[in-house]
């Protein structure tokens, strides 16, 4: 055994193999964690840190907490933005391992804690790294905790949006608290003057909000493809990604239908609409 | 032997103008202001960190060695317009009271100073809209009188907190320096009322204590012999909560990584410290360079700091940098000598 294993703080039946395995600046007194385990994370960690974006995203941090004041979730959940920089910047590959397996999901990718932040870091932004970084991988624990959340991918990967402005009210969001849409003090207007401020034809509009023309949804999946966001997801939920595959044939056998029977007026439209047939 | 010019009668500026006299130099002291004193004598600065002396009693001091002297030309409500060069001096235009007048000068020190951080401008806290937010030079004011009160009704505040860091250490209103001064003050403030008023309970909100050098014995003592309470954290927003009788501090505990909320009857805001608006004006008249942060930066600052790098311009004092009252006496004593050498020259 390697003389790193005998070291006081660790674990003394640490195998050859966890052993060896490059340090990163490991905290002590960490957990053990399988073979297999411990070289993902070590790959995670190390593809986390090539990301182009980090050192954009990262800059440093004062640890002043403002951005956790201004943080819907950290007022529910064992989460704040702060934790998710000191975890984003950490040399300790278990750290971001463990943040991976279910914090990154509290976050609702608000932004406020951007907008507060005194040293300029893009938090909400490191933790959608973390997040496709756990998609990428299909993470086991990534696969559970999104496994509720099917319908809304759903809508979000065809539609585009899984909110309407009807929805804004506090029955639906129980977890932005009491106040959120309730109070003058947190937004200066009370909501009826807020929703007097949203266009008329788009209240009330659960329904046709997600009736978006299928040039839309096309073009909307077509990016998806493009991007790679497909195989991403496919990595994670194969099930789901066939199910968005047989809904967007679907639509597109629409469009190649509506396409013969306008074909007329079609040729005559300009532009690129004809594209996304895909 | 003209006159040396000294712009500004804040405690380098007095400190430079005394020190003038006493080497037997005439000195020409210029204030834009109607006294003489600058920040502290302003905002009515109370027992000065970390002796716990009365700003009176060290302003007093300078004071007695300038006002009064007969070495020393006192000018009030008076700034400088215009500068040429007239080697080894400076011609200089005055404007005061009576119009522009001319004056030749055989060297410069500019003692120009800072302003207070506007800390209206960290709208998050309310200061300006709530009276119950003070700015700490406030509350300084009335510690000095033995007044704590606040001043929406009148009534003595039971539990007070102070800010740290308010438009210091902040990109976001484009100060990321550090005030060096705002931690060691509050402290003071927050021990000076636990010893008068012990009923008062006194926290403190911090990101990193700053007490540098022999002033953490004063963070130490507020703790063990005042019961000061310490919170790691920035406040985020000050809002109103009970009917608005009193303030509700947001922020984190940071140490115990929760979000936290606590109702205060007064909050107090460390705010930073600026170029003053005559160290702007300066740097522009005399064509002086200034670092990102709007100070001027001395030629040499790591072994000449009162050094402007022009030959018979000096600087001393917050003019190129936040700094404490006895860096700033001891600046205006160096920018001084510098000043005779050169006029002797
Ligand atoms: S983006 Fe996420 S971490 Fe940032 S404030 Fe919103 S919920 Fe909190
Ligand atoms: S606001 Fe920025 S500097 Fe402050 S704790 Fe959050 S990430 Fe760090
Ligand atoms: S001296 Fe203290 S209050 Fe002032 S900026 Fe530095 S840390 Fe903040």
């Amino acid at each position: 055994m390697s003389v790193v294993a005998h070291l006081p703080h660790r674990s003394l039946s640490l195998t050859e193999e966890e052993a060896a395995q490059p340090p990163s600046m490991e905290l002590t007194g960490r957990r053990r964690m399988s073979p297999a385990d411990r070289g993902l994370s070590q790959t995670l960690y190390e593809e986390f840190h090539q990301d182009p974006r980090y050192h954009e995203y990262v800059l440093g941090c004062l640890n002043c907490g403002e951005c956790t004041t201004g943080c819907p979730a950290a007022r529910f959940y064992d989460f704040s933005p702060r934790e998710m920089l000191q975890i984003a910047a950490t040399g300790d590959a278990t750290t971001l391992w463990d943040a991976l397996q279910e914090k990154i999901w509290s976050c609702c990718q608000c932004y406020t804690c951007n907008m507060r932040c005194r040293f300029g870091n893009d938090i909400a932004g490191i933790i959608s790294v973390m997040r496709e970084l756990s998609v990428r991988h299909g993470l086991e624990a990534t696969r559970k905790t999104l496994a509720p959340f099917g319908r809304s991918l759903t809508l979000l990967m065809t539609v585009g949006t899984q909110v309407s402005a009807d929805m804004i009210q506090p029955d639906f969001f129980r977890d932005w608290g009491p106040f959120a849409t309730g109070s003058d003090q947190v937004w200066g207007v009370s909501p009826e003057v807020m929703r007097k401020a949203i266009p008329l034809d788009v209240l009330q509009t659960t329904r046709s909000s997600w009736e978006v023309s299928v040039q839309t949804s096309l073009e909307l999946f077509r990016i998806y493809e493009e991007t790679g966001v497909l195989d991403m997801l496919r990595g994670l939920d194969p099930d789901l990604t066939e199910m968005l595959v047989d809904i967007i044939e679907e639509r597109r056998e629409e469009f190649r239908e509506a396409r013969e029977k306008y074909r007329d007026e079609l040729i005559t439209m300009k532009g690129p609409v004809a594209s996304f047939e895909g | 032997m003209n006159p040396v010019l000294v712009v500004g009668g804040g405690p380098a500026g007095l400190s430079a103008a005394a020190e003038l006299a006493s080497l037997g130099a005439e000195a020409l002291l210029v204030e834009k202001e109607g006294y003489l004193g600058g920040n502290p004598k302003r905002w009515h600065y109370s027992l000065l960190a970390p002796d716990l002396k009365p700003a009176e009693e060290v302003l007093g001091d300078l004071l007695g060695k300038v006002e009064g002297n007969p070495r020393v030309e006192v000018r009030l409500g008076t700034s400088v317009t215009a500068v040429d060069p007239a080697p080894p001096g400076f011609r200089v235009t005055l404007q005061g009271g009576k119009g522009p007048e001319g004056r030749e000068v055989s060297a410069v020190i500019l003692a120009t100073g800072f302003d207070h951080f506007d800390s209206r401008r960290k709208f998050e806290y309310g200061y300006g809209r709530y009276p119950d937010v003070l700015d700490f030079k406030e509350l300084e004011g009335m510690i000095h009188d033995d007044k704590v009160l606040r001043p929406s009704d009148g009534k003595p505040p039971k539990r007070i907190a102070w800010v740290l860091c308010v438009g210091s250490r902040d990109l976001q209103v484009g100060n990321p320096w550090c005030c060096r001064m705002g931690c060691v003050v509050s402290i003071k403030q927050a021990v000076e009322i636990r010893q008068k008023h012990p009923e008062m309970e006194a926290f403190v909100y911090y990101m990193d204590i700053r007490t540098y050098g022999l002033w953490e014995d004063l963070y130490w003592k507020s703790m063990q012999q005042y019961g000061v309470k310490f919170i790691r954290g920035r406040i985020g927003q000050i809002t109103l909560a009970e009917g608005g009788k009193r303030l509700l501090a947001t922020g984190e505990d940071t140490l115990l990584s929760r979000p936290t909320e606590v109702p205060f009857d007064m909050v107090v805001l460390a705010s930073g410290m600026e170029p003053g608006q005559g160290t702007k004006r300066m740097a522009e008249l005399f064509h002086l360079p200034v670092g990102p942060e709007g100070f001027i930066t001395p030629k040499i600052s790591d072994i000449n700091p009162v050094d402007s790098g022009v030959p018979g311009l000096y600087l001393a004092g917050a003019a190129t940098g936040p700094k404490a009252i006895p860096d700033s006496v001891t600046e205006g004593m160096g920018a001084a000598l510098r000043a005779y050498q050169h006029a002797r020259r």
